[in-house]
């Protein structure tokens, strides 16, 4: 039901994003099956700009997107999801079954896949590549995450094993299909986690010919590929050549790049630059982050926060659709849920997050908040004041902050690093915390709100929902477990435990002679089906 | 032919003189290093945050965990658990043995990275110390010899543009326009010396705009001085002037002002391999700074700090050799007279 929802919602967006000439964010069902075909006589070869370095190849450890783009071309899961239904289909396992109380998932390899080093894929290989994860802990905190309660792999044959665990684990089959699992040779993970970083080997369409950190990574197609999952546009080798990916962090140096010919396609065109790039020369792709969008994540336990309906009010104060026009990409829109509408499972949230100022001047005045002189709401003397701390997109906190002081609410920004924002969250030390979290199922919000999650970002006391987020991670029917995830929205959005600010959306840019990236279901890059038609 | 005798006396005493000369000066390079380092290492412990969890969240972005055993433990694997005099003496010790540590962030050993990333910044550093030189060179002869007045005026106020504008902006344009417009140059990258010329000239600019300060100022004086007045009156070349008086007279403090500009440059490149995308010194010290991974600032650290130290204790030795005023500090007045 959800994702008839989920469909619709896409849909709407399909003649904002037609007319960019903007595929992959309507799904684009006949997309990766395009006409296009390889140019003749056109070197397939392309140089692929990143933002920033990929510091680590392994994408099991990794979980930084720029790092998984190129990842993605060098391991194959055993498991693939299709981004537009959350569908699960095979990929190297060709077969697999769930135990009931989701502690037990049997999988069956494909015959005939191999390494690029040359040796096959085993079961015994996949069951040193989770014990591998399990033991390098907090290095590779996403893959741990996926094997949360991991009591080992039982293999049954070099084909067969069961992936056991303590504790129900819903999250796992969907873990199976992303590259955080993705499997690396026996030589690979027997490597110590830093080696694995600078050089790996995977059984993916491409292997890795070089990577200079700060530099460039190199890519080259792997000879007899054969075990693309079907969700691919094509069977068999990868189109391309090679792929140079150059590490270039100014972004106006990438743009011009593209313009000038010097790079084939770009990571990350600048929302501000889309409209340059919306002609027939260039192809614009564009994927909403699956996940949590980026939100203010609440600590009920601080500041005013504890009072629901300073909460709401805040969130009602929130105009949306304003801060995706100032923020956003074209090609994206306002949050209209918890859960971003590229996540399966999403449930539409319009009318709990529509903007509504006179309903949260109706709130703060009935919980005996008072304007003050200063246009800022007070109580007791105490002014209404809430600190919200993060460590990227400051535009989008900066509309925020302009939008609740139009509604009375001060909103202080502090800005920190990366490492600052997690030993905040590490010590609890915070009111509101700015930040999505990508995850490609609506497990996310346990990740973020359960009292028992390792990567808790949000502190509320709400017995009603922490049941359901438990019930939920342990329900294998997958109607019963939507009603429970649907439960589980409705809450987090209407106690405002979680105030979406911006779906962040992964804006590449080719020239149009190179077609055919497509995005897998966590908005990452696939080049298997890229191709060089013209020069 | 007749070979000259030697007196072992006086090369002795010579020997000791330049020893007395020189051991002074590289007690104070090896006392700049080590300061260097005990500052830069309290004033990194001194900050607030984690930096095992801030290297962390390189690679783990959303997922980043936090759990405090798993922290500690990595904390133990990067030799950062335990008292800070410990870590303080046991990383300052290993310096020694040439071991800068391991990154955090990466996991590689910090010598390596700085081993990596420092001829790539060197190469841009000669390359922009050179263009810098030579250009403001050209300026000030330029500018000495330019008449009339107005004319000089208008050239001695180019060269304080380079330093005006900021390389951030300077790059920007050069890479429209020669990497961009023109294709002549690549726009990013490492591969050979058409990478460094770009990146050479965006410092060349701000290097050349201060050896253009001390030149012009060395020239004009040295212009106004009676021996040129004399070599005036005497009739000589106009170029004979310049090259024979003036400008011998003020190379002197362009060679003092070359050790502050290494300085600079050793660690000015951040911006310039920024906008260039290249690999080097200053990038490393970015990101590592970022990701607050401490091994590779204080590597970055030691590495610029002792190349600092060194060049300037290259140019007091020089400095001897070209001014024969120091020499007689030197050499002591019995070597001048002889």
């Amino acid at each position: 039901m959800t994702r008839t929802l989920g469909r619709s919602a896409r849909r709407a967006a399909v003649p904002l994003t037609a007319a960019l000439a903007v595929v992959s964010l309507a799904g684009c069902a006949s997309g990766a099956e395009s006409a296009a075909t390889p140019g003749a006589d056109v070197a397939q070869d392309i140089v692929f700009a990143l933002k920033e370095d990929v510091v680590c190849l392994d994408p099991q450890q990794t979980s930084v997107t720029t790092s998984l783009n190129v990842g993605r071309q060098l391991t194959d899961s055993l498991l693939d999801q299709d981004p537009d239904t959350g569908e699960i289909v095979p990929w190297l396992a060709e077969s697999w079954d769930v135990a009931d109380d989701l502690t037990s998932y049997s999988f069956t390899l494909q015959d005939g896949v191999t390494f690029s080093d040359g040796t096959p894929l085993t079961s015994e290989v996949v069951a040193a590549n989770f014990d591998a994860i399990i033991e390098m802990g907090a290095a590779a905190s996403l893959a741990n995450g996926y094997l949360a309660g991991y009591a080992g792999t039982e293999v049954t044959s070099d084909s067969e094993f069961t992936v056991l665990f303590a504790e129900p684990n819903v999250q796992f089959l969907q873990g199976a299909t992303t590259m955080s699992l993705g499997l690396l040779s026996a030589e690979t993970v027997a490597g110590a986690a830093e080696d694995r970083c600078q050089s790996l080997v995977g059984t993916g369409p491409f292997v890795l010919e070089s990577y200079v950190p700060n530099d460039a990574v190199t890519i080259v197609k792997r000879d007899g590929y054969d075990w693309a999952s079907e969700l691919r546009g094509h069977q068999g080798e990868a189109y391309l050549d090679t792929v140079t990916f150059p590490i270039i962090a100014e972004a106006s140096v990438r743009t011009g790049g593209l313009q000038s010919g010097e790079y084939d396609v770009i990571q990350d065109v600048p929302y501000i630059d889309e409209a340059r790039f919306a002609g027939d020369d260039y192809i614009l792709y564009a994927k909403a982050n699956p996940g949590v969008p980026n939100s203010f994540v609440v600590n009920t336990t601080k500041g005013v926060l504890g009072d629901e309906a300073v909460r709401q009010a805040i969130s009602k104060s929130l105009d949306r659709d304003e801060i995706n026009v100032i923020t956003g990409s074209v090609s994206g829109k306002a949050p209209a849920g918890v859960l971003t509408s590229s996540t399966p499972g999403y449930l539409d949230l319009g009318d709990t997050l529509a903007f509504d100022p006179e309903g949260a001047a109706d709130l703060l005045e009935g919980a005996g908040w008072t304007l003050g002189s200063d246009g800022i709401y007070e109580k007791d003397g105490q002014k209404l004041t809430v600190t919200v701390t993060a460590f990227y997109a400051q535009d989008v906190l900066e509309a925020a902050q302009i939008q609740l002081k139009n509604a009375g609410i001060d909103l202080q920004i502090k800005m920190v690093a990366a490492g600052d924002f997690f030993g905040a969250v590490a010590s609890g030390d915070y009111e509101l915390l700015g930040a999505g979290l990508t995850r490609t199922d609506p497990d996310a919000l346990r990740t973020l709100l359960s009292v028992d999650s390792a990567a808790r970002w949000g502190i509320v006391d709400d017995p009603e929902l922490e049941a359901l987020l438990q019930e939920q991670a342990q329900t294998a029917d997958v109607a019963e477990r939507q009603k429970l995830v649907d439960q589980i929205q409705e809450i987090v959005g209407e106690r405002a435990y979680v105030m979406p600010t911006l779906e962040t959306v992964q804006l590449h840019g080719s020239r149009a002679g190179v077609e055919g990236i497509t995005f897998d279901s966590a908005a990452r890059v696939h080049l298997y089906d890229a191709m060089v038609t013209s020069d | 032919m007749s070979t000259q005798r030697v007196d072992p006396a006086r090369t002795r005493s010579t020997l000791m003189s330049v020893a007395r000369f020189l051991l002074p000066k590289i007690a104070q390079c090896i006392f700049v290093v080590w300061a260097t380092y005990t500052v830069a290492f309290l004033l990194i412990h001194a900050l607030p945050g984690d930096p095992v969890l801030a290297a962390l969240s390189l690679k783990g972005g959303d997922a980043t965990s936090t759990d405090p055993a798993q922290l500690e433990a990595l904390r133990a694997r990067y030799g950062m658990s335990g008292p800070l005099w410990e870590q303080y003496i046991s990383n300052f010790l290993a310096l020694f043995r040439g071991d800068l540590g391991t990154s955090i962030a990466t996991g590689q050993p910090v010598t390596d990275m700085v081993g990596r990333a420092f001829p790539l910044t060197a190469a841009v550093a000669v390359f922009a110390l050179v263009v810098g030189f030579v250009s403001a060179l050209a300026f000030t002869v330029w500018a000495y010899v330019a008449r009339p007045a107005w004319v000089r005026n208008v050239v001695t106020q180019i060269p304080p543009l380079g330093i005006a504008i900021p390389a951030f902006l300077s790059g920007i344009v050069l890479i429209s326009v020669f990497a961009f417009g023109l294709g002549w140059f690549p726009a990013s990258g490492t591969n050979g010396f058409v990478s460094v010329v770009l990146p050479g000239i965006t410092l060349a600019l701000p290097t050349g705009a201060i050896f253009f300060q001390v030149f012009s100022a060395a020239v004009f004086d040295a212009g106004a001085s009676p021996f040129v007045f004399t070599a005036n009156a005497k009739g000589l070349a106009q170029r004979t002037v310049v090259v024979r008086h003036v400008l011998r007279n003020a190379l002197l403090p362009s060679i003092t002002i070359i050790g502050l500009q290494i300085g600079y440059l050793a660690g000015g490149t951040a911006v310039v391999e920024t906008v260039f995308s290249r690999d080097g010194i200053g990038r490393l010290t970015v990101d590592a700074v970022l990701a607050r991974d401490v091994n590779v600032v204080m590597g970055v650290v030691i590495v610029v700090a002792t190349v600092y130290a060194v060049v300037t204790l290259i140019v007091d030795a020089l400095y001897g050799v070209i001014d024969p005023r120091t020499r007689t500090r030197l050499t002591g007045r019995k070597a001048v007279s002889a």
